[in-house]
């Protein structure tokens, strides 16, 4: 804290030494690890042993077998559905929040959010019993009439991840939606009614416009924590439902191929960050300063 | 946002209820489950039971797993709270690099779970360090690290400097006021950094997966269990999480909500 005493070599000795001390944690269990890990992507497997030469190899099968660049491509679509499925249904929800008044907004968002702190093996356990041949949906559906009998549609494929990580991730779109629209000024929602604004114009062209940095952000929480969850794939996807998170996985187990595991992780994380910049880019709070 | 037409009102509560049906319907299930018997998805209402209560007191391959959590967690918890209380100091004393420093902390909880646990299993390879619960804790340090972290350093950016400074006017020296001034100060966003960061690493499934050695924590015990199916005795285990888990989550606000506002609310 004193700052006029840091010419001395001994605090100066001190402050280095605090500085190497912060650094040292995050520098040897996070950044230490990424980089061993972007540099084995690099090497090879040979017969069950890793090969320490530097190679492209693994990055040229990424891109020319005939396999993986669809997987991912297919993945990507994916969780883009489930990041739009979670914000058309999160942003009305959000909306209806922010017109309750004190206590009741703040209970009805805790009773949205809660579902978060419920165990994610168990929440993908209940949702498979649920989307299963024998399970609610299908009887629901029968029992309503909409269908002559259970349906195969959501059991094990694809459409199964999407409405599992649908429903997982839905929390996660309601809050940075709810916080854009709670910091929305009242004045200028008065402002446009007084203009002689109707409700739908004041929604289009004020709550909309100024929202938009909320949902923003939600796509992009919603998309990261798809795009890398290899859980529910593995519990729901059954043998159709094949997403890069498996393949990825699978490297690490059946398939042991580490390097390749490896620069496939690459591949996971320049998209996540480009979402995640993307999110970022259009995050900001922009004209809300009023 | 007052005087919504009557029906955009009944469409937003509508989208609303329906949210709230997609959230808890997996919640139902195992809850109903643990007090009623479930065969071929027709729920036999007429028999309530605790039998599956009692079953979970005698299965104690899940309570080891349970045990195992709750010290992953507390290990966990005490070396977050510490080391993300100091990484917050270091940040806000405006020394060198701490942008690049806060970046790396953030690291981990920006990327794909997938991602830091696989970067560690293969670390912890290289070094030499055999896969057990000291891996996990580390693991999940890293992870939950970023939220303690800032946590603490909001609540710091909130102190105000004049508290800090009366203490050096009144002679204290940096470690009176420190002890003193900051570290009471603090406490409250420290315990809510600790609760958020047990109940992070009590779910923590995906990196424990990848860097767990043959003691395995609780959701990677049931995700292993999965595959065959769950005994009965797992929904009530299910029901008891999900109250402890809202209990923290109460705790929780209750530290983390400034307390004027808190009060100003009730």
């Amino acid at each position: 804290m004193s700052k006029a005493d840091s010419t001395l070599p001994a605090e100066r000795r001190l402050s280095l030494l605090v500085t190497v001390l912060a650094f040292a944690l995050p520098v040897i269990f996070v950044l230490v690890p990424l980089a061993i890990f972007l540099g084995y992507s690099f090497f090879s497997v040979d017969q069950g042993t890793i090969v320490y030469g530097l190679s492209l190899g693994n990055y040229a099968r990424f891109f020319t077998d005939p396999v993986f660049l669809p997987v991912f491509w297919n993945t990507i679509v994916l969780c883009v559905s489930v990041a739009i499925i979670c914000i058309l249904l999160a942003y009305p929800a959000a909306y209806f929040l922010t017109t309750l008044k004190g206590r009741w907004r703040y209970a009805l968002l805790m009773l949205l959010l809660v579902p978060l702190l419920m165990s994610y093996v168990i929440k993908i356990y209940a949702i498979r019993s649920i989307l299963g041949l024998n399970g609610f949906l299908n009887k629901a559906l029968v029992a309503l009439g909409i269908l002559q009998e259970p349906s195969t549609l959501f059991v094990f494929n694809m459409n199964a991840i999407l409405l599992t990580l649908t429903l997982l991730l839905i929390p996660f779109a309601v809050l940075p939606i709810f916080l854009s629209l709670e910091r929305i000024p009242q004045v200028l929602l008065r402002a446009s009614d007084d203009l002689g604004a109707s409700g739908l114009q004041t929604f289009l062209r004020i709550t909309l416009p100024l929202s938009l940095p909320g949902v923003a952000s939600a796509a992009s929480f919603v998309f990261v924590l798809a795009i890398g969850d290899f859980l529910t794939p593995q519990m729901v996807g059954g043998i159709s439902g094949f997403t890069f998170g498996r393949i990825l996985y699978s490297q690490f187990g059946t398939a042991y191929n580490w390097p390749f595991g490896a620069a496939l992780s690459v591949a996971l994380a320049v998209v996540v960050i480009a979402a995640i910049l993307i999110g970022e880019r259009f995050g900001r709070n922009r004209g809300i300063s009023v | 946002m007052s005087a919504l037409p009557r029906l955009s009102a009944i469409f937003l509560a509508a989208i609303t209820t329906l949210v709230a049906v997609l959230l808890y319907s997996p919640l139902f299930v195992p809850i109903v489950s643990s007090f009623f018997t479930i065969s071929h998805g027709n729920v036999d209402w007429s028999s309530p039971t605790l039998a599956t209560y009692v079953a979970l007191a005698e299965n104690h391959d899940i309570l080891a797993a349970l045990r195992t959590t709750l010290i992953v967690g507390v290990c966990t918890v005490v070396l977050s709270v510490v080391s993300g209380t100091l990484l917050a100091l270091y940040y806000h004393s405006r020394r060198s690099g701490r942008s690049l420093l806060q970046f790396i902390i953030f690291l981990p909880f920006l990327m794909p779970p997938i991602i830091s646990g696989l970067a560690l299993l293969i670390f912890f390879r290289e070094i030499g360090l055999e896969r057990s619960l000291l891996t996990v804790v580390i693991g999940h340090t890293v992870f939950v690290l970023a939220i303690v972290y800032r946590t603490v350093l909001m609540r710091l950016q909130s102190m105000s400097r004049t508290l800090v400074e009366a203490s050096y006017d009144l002679g204290a020296t940096g470690w009176q006021t420190f002890w003193r001034i900051i570290l009471p100060n603090l406490s409250s966003a420290m315990v809510g950094g600790a609760i958020l960061a047990f109940a992070l690493s009590f779910d923590e499934t995906m990196i424990t997966i990848l860097v767990t050695g043959t003691q395995s924590t609780l959701p990677v015990r049931l995700w292993a269990m999965m595959r065959l199916g769950f005994s009965p005795d797992i929904n009530a285990l299910v029901a008891l999480i999900l109250m402890f888990t809202v209990l923290l989550c109460v705790l929780a606000a209750r530290f983390l909500i400034p307390r004027q506002v808190a009060t100003e609310r009730t």
